[in-house]
């Protein structure tokens, strides 16, 4: 053999390995687990049995539940779409001021828990509201809050994921040369009838992803609904589960299995509809310019700046004030002021209490980790799913959605039937390791990476990559090199999401912590659950500002990485 | 040795053919341009010899190294060619001389012969000064020549290049096919370039192949094809040929034989091989017509005028045949105005060989 | 395989140690224990536990009774119980791993002074402490119902909340209870449902709208209330004349434990003078009433417990729940 003939060997075998990597961890990550909740579902203990799927099936809770959770999900998608659609638009294309500091401030309620929002807008709402009372429009004492209804839900599930369609699409909207624009408006069309016509065709990836991200966030959110859907006995999939969970009793886990694969099902159809929306047309950008130029607002920039931000306050500002009022009173109910402002909630979670510190630490490492690995399996996981068009990787695609959409809890169930035991072969066992943790965050949040980096490679011209090719460098050095920075922006955006939502997550934690391996979930939840609710506000506090810290810092070497990879960085 | 040779390629995309049995030579050091309309089936062979896609049936060598065929295929990044993409492809993350370096350093050359090569190489496109901009910064042109000089840099055997000057003004083409003759007269690279501009085939090509339809129909030097193309399709597409019908009416005789068209009796070119009597069709060229008086010759009623500068391209209908549209250039001033009708001679013609490929 | 050689090790030592006869009695080893007790109180216990019992190494998982049932289940289901004892709050659950053959008997566990029927009959599981159920009331309240019946005056509506018993073991053994009772029955919930009462995910919940005064008047378990209290939260807590319905967070012993002598030890501390007197400086009241009760009781006050026949609850609770749920949809 040639020594041409022995290359083109290697570069089979590195593109095949690499390609049968991705479908095994994938697979590892995704089917493993749901294949096992499957296998819980209808054989639980090994007997095959379809009493539970019957049971399921024929009750009319599993439907009702599964409308609701239809609905919810759906309206409250519409709602982020068009909310962090907006904004992702209005910052991104127009000449609107202080623009990083805004899409700052507008990643950041990402990162506060579902049930913080929840809280805050609740007393928004309620009769106790300051807003409200300053207005003079405040309820009368006892009378029902308006968020405990199905319409709270959608509000609030828009709000929680609108930052979600903005990070996704802020992405997609850096990619957008400037000849597009400009060749929109020298045709005579308006900024209006460009945005339509070129800006929001060309956005479809980016626009998707987001779109379908939210819808799946939305159908596995359970603290939103928990908080306003059980007063009002509004029921949606994932809290039905949780309501199967706290019944007990014979069949639970199968119960629970069958409920969370339906959701599995749902956001699976919902992949269906994402997938053909994207075939249709073609998306890619081929030009190298520079970004376009802000539209100029005009004498509208100061009303649009002034509604940005209240809205920026309304959904950062508001949830975080309600943070800092709990963590510095020493219990519910005592009025803020001079007198009883104390920080012994901060003094105890900061210096007294081991696990909290613990907590940080092992959230950081295990939420960075996830968020690195992810990125590191997503760019070559949709090299294969968008060019080189694998059929299996794209079935897995869809299944990567499952441990997303289906509440934490139940991923942490199968992550405990499927690792309980000491590995086949390999003789050790993860359990009550941090490694149990790690990988039931891989398999939850591997969709938030795969997703937007999807739609970077759809906005991406392939001729880039066959330039490279051409030059005579192999699959790996061209991911490396040239692809990888090329889908930059849209992985860090991924990369942001992950570690965002990981770092703050606690369902999945709270059935695989142990000792030593407390998550910062574990904790807060820990702290609310003994009425401890002050120091599980200051605590959450902290998480966020220590984010802030963690955010702002990679400014400092903002000026090494490639153009538009920092979301808040011109 | 990048004498590159394609042997019956055949390419599916689902039921539709993108290639039906492409041959072609190219031989060492030669400029072939492959000409045709879009959907012709120019990019995908493009891409069968860059190895970007699978071959369904059909071989490609280039020397004596079997790069593609049904069984074997040889990625592109192993196939030791350069291309200069009709997008350019730049790498926007990188400066100019960081894209121009990219092949030197996969292929492990390193500083100082990599600076080295990668300074001379910007050198020969005029962009010495431009190693620090960024893609984004640049004209078009010299983006062009930043993907020539990236190309060329690693001194590839064989470079193709797809519709290189599409995206540029007239200008710009013009000055750039000169700068890709040179290229090619200074390097000896055998070069494949894909266009469908005719002129642009024609200014630079030692050899085009038209293709259509996923099919070669001619492969010839400019000359031959525009004089003598070997059939109705590419009669028609080069040098914007009318293709009538005709009678032949004797055996070739150096090279030309007597036909009877348009109701007029005119010696053509023909090949030697061409029978004495029958049908067929000859190709004629603008300038094959002479204006002549109106009692003589095929009377023709005029069109239209259009003015090319120094000349008219006139548009005329024969009176005995008024579906059929001849154009022909006429002196200025004109010699006849819409409506009047004219005397046409017939002075050359090119009896096409097989006619039945006629479109 | 460290820990493996570790506990080899260590049941070798204790093999040794078992030949001494003073040491003869003394427990070693690993515990494992699952728990839903708040984090400060399970870490309390354990640190008492190991304070008696230093030759035991207490692992723990600590969640919401909900997260450490399921976690239990999946582990059953996946054929590897890992808990040797359950700490948790209420023992319908245990009832429930009872019925299915998950508990093991301990006839020898020292039972005198617990309160009557704090404790399962067969010895599967001991209550550690009562904590009762009552009416959590915001200071700034105008009006103080004195009984559960109270809640269903028209004056109160709007002003109620409680935890959802489709969300809470608890909450749920209190439903099962109260509506058993020909005095309150599901009258009372229909009560509840008139004057508009919210049904929240928890205890957690109500602490959280009472204290703050969302809603003046809250269904809440006693210690929260308290505590609250104790920090300046303006809430008070009413014992209602009917009784109180009280959970007992039972301790047991998993049949599959890995280290019986351990675990007894366990039961036995939770049970011991010692340990219910931890469980009063927790602020509960003790399942031994001879130990005394909590700071927070005004003297000589007598708790009135809702008496709860466990195994009936068990058997009532889904179609109580069920109803339950069909009474408070919309």
């Amino acid at each position: 053999m040639s020594l041409a003939d022995a290359s083109t060997t290697r570069t089979r075998v590195v593109e095949t390995g690499l390609l049968w990597g991705l479908v095994f961890l994938v697979a590892g990550l995704s089917l493993l687990p749901i294949g096992r909740l499957v296998f819980e579902g209808l054989a639980p203990g090994g007997q095959l049995s379809t009493s539970s799927l019957g049971k399921v099936l024929a009750s009319p809770t599993t439907w009702t539940a599964t409308a609701n959770s239809l609905v919810t999900a759906i309206a409250g998608t519409v709602l982020a779409v068009l909310l962090g659609g907006t904004v992702a638009l209005v910052t991104s294309l127009t000449d609107i001021r202080a623009r990083n500091a805004f899409t700052f401030c507008f990643v950041l309620p990402l990162m506060i828990a579902p049930q913080v929002t929840a809280l805050a807008w609740l007393q928004l709402f309620g009769p106790s509201s300051t807003l409200l009372k300053l207005i003079g429009m405040a309820p009368a004492l006892g009378s029902r809050n308006p968020l405990y209804s199905r319409e709270g839900i959608i509000l609030l599930l828009g709000l929680q994921y609108a930052p979600l369609v903005f990070l996704t699409l802020r992405a997609g909207l850096r990619a957008l040369p400037k000849e597009l624009i400009e060749a929109g408006l020298a045709a005579g069309a308006s900024p209006l009838t460009v945005l339509r016509t070129v800006v929001l065709p060309l956005m479809t990836p980016p626009l998707i992803a987001g779109i379908a991200l939210c819808f799946v966030s939305s159908l596995g959110n359970f603290g939103i609904p928990a908080f306003l859907g059980i007063p009002g006995n509004f029921l949606v999939l994932p809290t039905l589960i949780y309501q199967r969970l706290a019944g007990l009793g014979p069949g639970v886990l199968s119960e629970v299995a069958i409920l969370s694969l339906l959701i599995g099902v749902i956001a699976m159809a919902g992949i269906l509809v994402q997938d053909f929306m994207l075939r249709r047309r073609d998306f890619r950008i081929t030009t190298t310019s520079s970004a376009a130029r802000p539209f100029e607002l005009g004498r509208w920039r100061t009303p649009v700046e002034i509604l940005l931000w209240t809205v920026a306050i309304l959904i950062l500002a508001l949830p975080f004030l309600g943070l800092i009022t709990t963590s510095l009173i020493p219990a519910f109910g005592v009025p803020l002021n001079a007198r009883t402002a104390t920080l012994a909630n901060y003094a105890y979670v900061l210096f007294e209490h081991a696990a909290a510190k613990r907590a940080f630490v092992n959230s950081f490492v295990m939420s960075a980790t996830a968020a690195i690995v992810i990125v590191l399996i997503c760019v070559p996981l949709a090299y294969f799913i968008v060019w080189k068009k694998s059929r299996l990787l794209r079935l897995l695609n869809m299944a990567a959605e499952l441990p997303y959409a289906m509440p934490g809890v139940v991923l942490a169930i199968a992550a405990i039937l499927l690792f309980l035991k000491p590995l086949p072969l390999l003789g050790f066992s993860l359990y009550n390791t941090i490694w149990i943790i790690v990988f039931a965050y891989l398999a939850r949040f591997l969709v938030l990476g795969l997703r937007p980096i999807v739609s970077g490679y759809l906005q991406l011209d392939r001729t880039l990559e066959e330039a490279a090719q051409i030059a005579g460098a192999g699959l790996v050095r061209r991911l490396v090199t040239i692809i990888f920075p090329l889908v930059a922006p849209a992985a860090v955006a991924g990369a942001l999401l992950i570690f965002l939502t990981a770092f703050n997550e606690l369902t999945v934690s709270a059935l695989l912590w142990t000792s030593g391996t407390e998550t910062l979930g574990v904790v807060v939840f820990s702290f609310e659950q003994g009425g401890d609710s002050t120091y599980a506000s200051a605590l959450a506090a902290v998480t966020v500002v220590v984010t802030i810290g963690l955010m702002l810092s990679t400014l400092l070497f903002a000026s090494k990485l490639p153009q538009g990879v920092l979301p808040w960085r011109d | 040795m990048a004498r590159l040779k394609i042997d019956r390629a055949r390419k599916y995309f689902g039921s539709y053919t993108a290639l039906d049995d492409v041959s072609l030579d190219v031989e060492d050091g030669e400029f072939i341009a492959v000409l045709g309309a879009s959907g012709c089936g120019k990019t995908t062979l493009l891409r069968q010899i860059a190895g970007f896609d699978k071959l369904d049936g059909g071989q490609i060598t280039i020397g004596d190294r079997l790069l593609s065929s049904s069984e074997r295929h040889v990625p592109p990044e192993h196939r030791k060619i350069g291309i200069v993409f009709q997008s350019y492809a730049l790498w926007p993350h990188m400066n100019v001389a960081e894209n121009v370096a990219y092949g030197l350093t996969v292929a492990g050359v390193r500083d100082p012969e990599r600076a080295r090569r990668v300074a001379a190489a910007l050198d020969l496109v005029g962009l010495t000064g431009f190693a620090e901009r960024r893609p984004g910064l640049l004209s078009g042109g010299q983006r062009q020549r930043v993907a020539l000089a990236r190309c060329l840099v690693t001194e590839p055997s064989l470079v193709l290049l797809d519709e290189p000057l599409a995206n540029l003004d007239v200008h710009l083409r013009a000055s750039m096919e000169e700068e890709f003759s040179r290229f090619h007269e200074r390097t000896g690279t055998t070069m494949v370039y894909i266009t469908h501009d005719q002129a642009e085939a024609m200014a630079l090509a030692d050899r085009i192949a038209v293709m259509d339809r996923g099919r070669l129909l001619q492969l010839a030097t400019p000359s031959l094809l525009y004089r003598e193309p070997a059939n109705a399709t590419v009669a028609g597409f080069i040098g914007d040929g009318m293709i009538l019908p005709a009678r032949l009416l004797s055996k070739p005789e150096a090279g030309r034989c007597k036909v009877e068209v348009l109701g007029v009796e005119a010696v053509m070119r023909c090949r030697p091989d061409q029978p004495a009597a029958g049908h067929a069709q000859i190709c004629l060229r603008a300038r094959d017509f002479a204006i002549v008086q109106e009692n003589e010759g095929i009377a023709a009623r005029v069109d239209r005028l259009s003015y090319q500068g120094g000349f008219f391209r006139m548009e005329v209908r024969p009176v005995a045949s008024s579906e059929t549209v001849l154009h022909l250039d006429a002196p200025e001033p004109a010699p006849a105005g819409p409506g009047d009708i004219i005397g046409l001679r017939i002075s050359d013609g090119w009896v096409i060989p097989e006619p039945d490929r006629a479109a | 395989m460290t820990q493996t050689r570790r506990s080899l090790v260590i049941a070798a030592l204790g093999g040794l140690l078992a030949a001494s006869p003073a040491l003869a009695q003394e427990p070693t080893g690993k515990l494992v224990l699952y728990t839903s007790q708040p984090e400060k109180d399970a870490a309390q216990t354990t640190a008492a536990f190991k304070k008696a019992y230093p030759k035991v190494e207490v692992e723990i998982f600590r969640s919401g009774t909900t997260e450490v049932m399921g976690k239990l289940a999946a582990e059953i289901s996946a054929g590897q119980p890992r808990a040797d004892v359950l700490l948790i709050a209420d023992a319908a659950s245990m009832e429930i791993l009872k019925k299915d053959g998950r508990l093991l008997a301990y006839p020898g566990a020292k039972v005198d002074g617990l309160q009557p029927g704090s404790f399962d009959a067969d010895k599967t599981y001991f209550g550690s402490k009562l904590i009762t159920t009552g009416i959590a009331v915001n200071t700034g309240a105008k009006t103080r119902p004195t009984s559960w019946t109270d809640l269903g005056n028209p004056e109160l509506k709007g002003q109620i909340s409680m935890p959802s018993p489709l969300y809470s073991g608890a909450a749920a053994i209190m439903l099962s209870t109260m509506t058993a009772r020909p005095d309150l029955g599901w009258k009372l919930f229909e009560q509840l449902k008139a004057n508009e009462a919210v049904a929240v995910r928890g205890n957690g919940a109500v602490l959280r709208a009472v204290a703050t005064g969302e809603k003046t008047f809250g269904v809440l378990v006693d210690f929260m209330a308290f505590n609250a209290k104790a920090q300046g939260s303006p809430i008070d807590f009413i014992f209602p004349k009917e009784g109180a319905p009280a959970v007992t967070e039972p301790v047991a012993i998993l049949k599959t434990n890995k280290n019986e002598a351990a675990s007894k030890a366990f039961v036995d501390f939770i049970l011991s003078d010692d340990g219910q007197k931890l469980a009063l400086a927790m602020g509960y009241i003790p399942a031994k009433p001879s130990v005394g009760s909590p700071a927070w009781l005004p003297a000589g006050t007598k708790i009135n417990v809702m008496a709860s026949d466990i195994a009936a609850v068990v058997k009532a609770t889904e179609a109580d729940k069920a109803r339950f749920a069909t009474m408070f949809g919309n």
